[in-house]
């Protein structure tokens, strides 16, 4: 109780950004060791798990290229989540988003033929169409009956998934082989950053993104009036935004942006559209965008931290016996971690006296 | 002398991290004393009635009860020791009865089953001590608020209390029922009881009680008979400077109408309807002020004025504009500047800072804002100005608005709303939780923006405050206007028979 409540004291001294440092530094801290409990638990070394960790993200160049080809996706997953976040929404729908988004594109790249770029850009923006039109229900419900969002964009994943599955391979199947469409014309493919890897200009888009979101929300009357739903609706009702309407828009962009991360994987990385193609990138997305409490910019370095557990588990498990589900156990610490601060700062700032008013 | 004393508080020190709360309080209540208890919101009277009732351990001092040593840990100790407490919000389960609330947890059993006929009996027997009338079969929904407050006291009672702690009694009440209740408390105390008053009302001090205490920033100023004292001495003793409380002197100023209401009805949050034919003017230059008890359309009246809800019959017209069907920023851009009721909820953003909330209301025009971009050097620079101008106590514009006090608070909302020189003022409980200090600034500015030309329309459910602003008085009863009052000639008495509806009164006090 008196650390919570000096910890608020403190709170209220030092700028918030560096409040926020702290406190994901402290989370890094206490997730790494957490991790490494298991690992020794499991009969490994902690140290040596942890040092092939960091060589399989960061080791030799081609190993950043892979990691910043894992952060990709979930820095445009994470933007997504940040636009619904910071209109005070929640959007857990993004892993749905970026199926529909992803099959979208291939769709538009393997049905048509259209000279280069232009296909690139028509695929992408199919992509946005899908997963704009994927949270429409959801976000008219939410604005018409107060429909909660977050469980109608759970759901929404279920139906992305399974339809997509559907589609490609009860309609789009490619003759034998693996459940994926025909691959897409090289006309819509996104050009590769580097060569030997298939690092491409979806990284330049999601990083374009984050930027603009941070933008939009700081320096524009609309992102102002965004920003201030988010955090007190009745405040923004009040001065005169017109809230249904903005959750309607906030809810479309953000869908929007996740059918971007959906297009980005297949005209960039995969070529095709491949049933189960994405592990949970929408997912990690949202995780990301919570941890740097809807600040895009906060999120593009969450992404690339998770990027890079992701690509040096990889190497990991080649070389060590942990599995790679370490880093699952990780991304977990570091969630109670920030959940648990939550609470700790509600606790300090109650501090007794309020329980009963006089 | 000593046995005389029924609850006293020695040296109680209460810190809450490096805050100290309580220092050094000393607070002796006599057997037999209606003993008032005022002070400034944060001056300390919550967390000390918490350390007497058991909600907070103090970190030093001591506690006595008829004399003898005490350690209170909870409330069921200190209402072993015969103390009652009597909250400001009611702890009343609406579907019960009267009876069943009172002996909530302690029922009257026979052969295992409540003896509902034992019950009821021992509330008339009660009600008929205290005088306190209720019919103890009533379920407590059916009741109105001054009646709840009594059941809430008999409640205290039928737990055996002899020290009855009030807090905020009266906020709720018309001025009838007040001086009903401070009779009913006078009773009391000529039975030996006694009797802590939390009030913010320096007049009820005045009129009810035997001795005052004074806290300021957590500790205690003075204790003195009532009889001794006058409301300017306790406001200076609360506040630390000189507070005149007299109506505002004025000119008469009205010209032409600039909000018209013309058979306005609306429906609550339920769907029932809560304003019936609402018809007035508000005028260039002239204070209307809205009395009433609260919950009778208030809340509705502000929401349509604004355009926070639909109306469902009746025209609205602002500055000449049908604003009847208008949504926020439409009635914004036709002339109004809105003070919000609750000023947590709508007044401001806490987690933004000062300059983020000025702006709030004109993000899309010039100068604040060209072609989409936010100018925020403008709105800082603006912001800046405002905090000077208004007083706000802050570090500056970039504060955030939770670290300052609820006056300042509402120093923010005035500042971006009276700064813009609108022509109408929808002012809504301008000065609720606010200190004394703070609300003569706030009338002050009030005052100010009526001699600029604008017309305002204040809401407020303080009789003296509409009797110290307004030029017309409407009382607002039931979601209707009940009359329209001069607030130079009309008694106290008449208007609080207005506020209880009329001719209705009699079955209200039944």
């Amino acid at each position: 109780m008196s650390d919570a409540t000096t910890s608020a004291a403190v709170g209220r001294q030092v700028p918030q950004w560096a409040e926020g440092v702290v406190s994901a530094v402290f989370a890094l801290v206490v997730s790494i060791l957490g991790g490494a409990v298991i690992i020794l638990i499991v009969g490994e070394n902690p140290l040596t798990v942890y040092a092939t960790l960091l060589r399989g993200a960061f080791g030799t160049p081609e190993r950043v290229a892979g990691s910043l080809l894992q952060a990709t996706p979930i820095i445009t997953c994470g933007v997504a989540a940040c636009i619904a976040l910071r209109g005070g929404l929640f959007n857990i729908g993004v892993e749905g988003q970026l199926y529909v988004g992803a099959f979208a594109a291939a769709w538009i790249g393997f049905a048509f033929q259209m000279p280069p770029v232009i296909h690139a850009v028509v695929g992408l923006a199919a992509g946005m169409v899908a997963g704009a039109m994927w949270i429409a229900i959801p976000a008219l419900m939410r604005a018409r009956y107060k429909a909660n969002e977050v469980v109608s964009t759970i759901l929404m994943n279920y139906v992305a998934v399974l339809l997509t599955s559907y589609l490609t391979i009860e309609v789009f199947k490619r003759p034998g082989g693996w459940s994926e469409t025909a691959p897409i014309a090289e006309t819509a493919h996104l050009m590769k950053l580097i060569d030997g890897s298939r690092v491409n200009v979806g990284l330049i888009i999601a990083l374009v993104a984050a930027v603009l979101l941070h933008l939009f929300l700081t320096r524009t009357g609309p992102g102002y009036s965004v920003s201030a739903m988010g955090s007190n609706p009745r405040f923004a009702e009040y001065g005169g935004v017109k809230v249904k309407r903005n959750i309607v828009l906030v809810l479309l962009a953000s869908g929007a942006v996740g059918g971007l991360a959906g297009g980005v994987e297949t005209l960039g990385v995969h070529h095709r559209f491949m049933e189960g193609f994405a592990p949970g990138f929408g997912f990690d997305g949202v995780i990301a965008a919570l941890l740097a409490n809807g600040h895009p910019l906060g999120v593009v370095l969450v992404a690339l931290f998770f990027g890079a557990l992701r690509a040096g588990s990889l190497l990991m498990e080649v070389e060590t016996s942990a599995s790679r589900e370490i880093i699952t156990v990780i991304q977990a610490f570091i969630i109670l971690c920030v959940s648990a601060q939550f609470l700790f700062r509600r606790r300090g700032g109650v501090s007794g006296e309020r329980r009963w008013r006089f | 002398m000593e046995q005389d004393v029924a609850v006293e508080l020695v040296g109680i020190t209460k810190r809450f991290g490096t805050f100290t709360a309580n220092r050094d309080v000393s607070l002796s209540v006599r057997r037999g004393e209606i003993h008032a208890l005022i002070g400034e919101n944060g001056a300390g009277k919550t967390t000390l009635m918490n350390c007497l009732f058991g909600m907070l351990v103090p970190d030093a001092g001591a506690i006595r009860v008829d004399g003898k040593d005490v350690e209170i840990k909870s409330p069921q100790d200190a209402i072993e020791l015969g103390l009652g407490m009597v909250h400001q919000h009611f702890k009343l389960v609406p579907s019960l009865t009267v009876a069943e609330n009172i002996f909530l947890g302690m029922e009257p059993t026979r052969r295992g089953l409540i003896d509902i006929k034992a019950q009821s009996d021992r509330v008339r027997d009660l009600s008929r001590r205290t005088g306190l009338a209720v019919d103890p079969d009533r379920p407590v929904r059916e009741l109105s608020v001054g009646i709840e407050q009594r059941v809430e006291i008999l409640k205290v009672l039928a737990r055996g209390a002899r020290t009855v702690i009030l807090d905020e009694p009266t906020a709720v009440l018309t001025p009838q029922e007040s001086r009903d209740l401070f009779r009913t408390l006078r009773g009391f105390t000529e039975s030996g009881m006694s009797v802590i008053l939390i009030t913010h009302h320096l007049d009820e001090v005045m009129a009810a009680s035997d001795r005052v205490t004074v806290l300021r920033d957590g500790a205690v100023i003075g204790t003195s008979d009532t009889a001794g004292m006058s409301e300017a001495t306790l406001a200076q003793m609360m506040v630390g400077r000189p507070v005149s409380f007299g109506r505002k002197d004025r000119v008469a100023s009205a010209g032409g109408p600039v909000l018209r209401l013309t058979g306005v009805d609306a429906h609550d949050d339920r769907g029932l309807q809560a304003l019936h034919d609402i018809s007035f003017d508000v005028r260039a230059g002239e204070i209307v002020a809205i009395a009433g008890v609260d919950g009778n359309g208030q809340t509705e009246l502000a929401e349509v004025i604004a355009g926070l809800r639909r109306t469902s019959g009746g025209q609205i017209t602002l500055n000449g504009i049908d604003v009847s069907a208008a949504d926020a920023q439409q009635v914004r851009q036709a002339g109004l500047a809105h003070v919000p009721a609750d000023r947590l909820v709508r007044g401001v953003d806490t987690r933004e800072t000062i300059s983020a909330n000025i702006l709030m209301g004109r993000q899309h025009q010039a100068p604040w804002s060209t072609r989409g971009i936010i100018r925020w050097g403008r709105v800082r620079a603006e912001a800046e100005a405002l905090i000077k101008r208004f007083d706000i106590r802050t570090r500056g514009p970039d504060a955030a608005v939770r670290s300052l006090s609820g006056g300042n608070m509402q120093k923010v909302v005035l500042a971006r709303e009276f700064s813009q020189d609108k022509p109408f003022l929808l002012v809504d409980q301008p000065t609720r939780g606010v200190d004394i200090g703070a609300m003569e600034g706030i009338h002050d500015e009030i005052m100010r923006q009526r001699s600029a030309g604008a017309g305002v329309l204040l809401i407020s459910v303080q009789l003296d405050e509409c009797l110290r602003l307004a030029d017309r008085l409407l009382v607002l009863f039931n979601g209707r206007i009940q009359a329209e009052m001069d607030p130079l000639t009309a008694s106290l008495d008449d208007i609080g028979l207005q506020m209880m509806g009329g001719s209705s009164i009699e079955r209200a006090a039944e």
